[in-house]
């Protein structure tokens, strides 16, 4: 038995897919997640915490959605679900692209969007508490921008690990 | 012994995605004999070619594709003689383009539909020409993933499981299957290398082949 899939389907399939890996089935060698069994847990409070970092360095260096998606060579509806929504699951060339523009750790930021999840995750607790103190307005103040130096130097590859 | 000659065909067509047309092609329903000579002597050279420029880039090794070590033929022994067990290529211009295993003996978790029967995809791959995961070199086809998805739902529901279906997400891979295929994610999964677990229930089956119908 055969299966009913249209030209059109598989056009509109195509478009959607671009740029997206697909692959499925049990890792071979090189396992990315460390974490002990059964320590899964929401990641909505830390990738909300993702999401504000990123809007916050993107204003401080001035740019726009757009200007940074070009810069971080990422689709900008990427960039915009990161930013705005919690249940969005980045992949994680978009996560390392963003990390080489900010300057801070990939592996963190990684952590922080719940793709992996560290033996030592404190910074995700106070990633999430610094993000928490943010407000949403179109200037940065000065108070936000304390508030991202605080989150730069906590996902920064040499911030001290507790 | 592995077949020559597939079960069915269904006609099915990618997306060059450099000139955006769509290319002919056609879904197996079964690998053959010919897939795996295809994964043996263009998949294997041309996926250790891009590893090589991912290591003289100073790729990290976690960031090289995970699936690197897969051997689809001892995959394919395997699952051979299990009736519950199917296989699916799809190819195109004579070529193997991507690869699909699944079994359909494994139950549902999502809340609501625990202990239903779904169609578990035990493993999924595309041709490494048809990857972004691997060196800087522009992905070939597009279309792979979702037409192996749709095949996947297709046969669920034949086979009164309603569309259900689950899987075991590669990294590279979780925004495809939370984001273009509506997945839900149940987290990652302890048990299964720590690989995040995703499930489709039947009304988000139906949205994902109706969605490709009316765009």
């Amino acid at each position: 038995m055969t299966f009913d899939i249209s030209k059109a389907w598989c056009r509109n399939a195509g478009a959607r897919e671009d740029g997206l890996d697909i692959g499925a089935g049990v890792i071979a060698a090189d396992p990315m997640f460390t974490h002990e069994a059964g320590a899964d847990e929401s990641p909505e409070a830390s990738r909300l915490a993702l999401g504000r970092f990123i809007n916050l360095m993107r204003r401080d260096q001035g740019l726009s959605i757009e200007a940074l998606a070009e810069k971080a060579d990422i689709e900008i509806g990427e960039l915009l679900s990161l930013e705005n929504n919690a249940a969005h699951l980045p992949d994680v060339r978009t996560l390392y692209q963003l990390s080489e523009v900010f300057g801070v750790s990939q592996e963190k930021l990684m952590g922080l969007s719940g793709l992996t999840h560290a033996n030592d995750d404190d910074y995700v607790e106070e990633a999430v508490r610094y993000a928490a103190k943010s407000a949403s307005v179109e200037v940065l103040n000065e108070d936000e921008h304390a508030i991202l130096n605080g989150l730069i130097s906590v996902l920064s590859e040499n911030a001290k690990q507790k | 012994m592995i077949a020559t000659t597939p079960y069915a065909v269904t006609p099915v067509w990618l997306t060059n995605r450099s000139t955006k047309e769509t290319v002919d092609a056609e879904l197996w329903h079964s690998i053959v004999d010919k897939n795996l000579a295809d994964w043996e002597a263009e998949w294997i050279p041309d996926l250790q070619r891009r590893l090589k420029l991912l290591n003289q880039q100073k790729v990290e090794r976690r960031f090289w594709p995970q699936s690197r070590h897969w051997d689809w033929r001892d995959k394919l022994r395997e699952i051979e003689r299990r009736l519950a067990n199917l296989s699916f290529a799809i190819v195109a211009e004579d070529m193997t383009q991507a690869m699909m295993t699944i079994d359909l003996t494994k139950r549902a978790r999502m809340p609501g539909h625990e202990g239903q029967h779904l169609v578990y995809i035990d493993f999924l791959e595309a041709a490494p020409w048809n990857r972004n995961d691997v060196a800087e070199e522009p992905a070939r086809f597009g279309g792979c993933g979702s037409i192996l998805i749709n095949a996947a739902i297709q046969q669920s529901t034949q086979e009164g499981f309603k569309g259900r279906i689950g899987l075991h997400s590669l990294p590279q891979a979780n925004s495809f299957y939370a984001n273009a295929c509506g997945m839900t994610d149940l987290g990652q999964d302890a048990t299964y290398e720590n690989l995040r677990y995703f499930e489709l229930d039947p009304d988000s089956a139906r949205s994902f082949i109706e969605k490709g119908k009316g765009e």
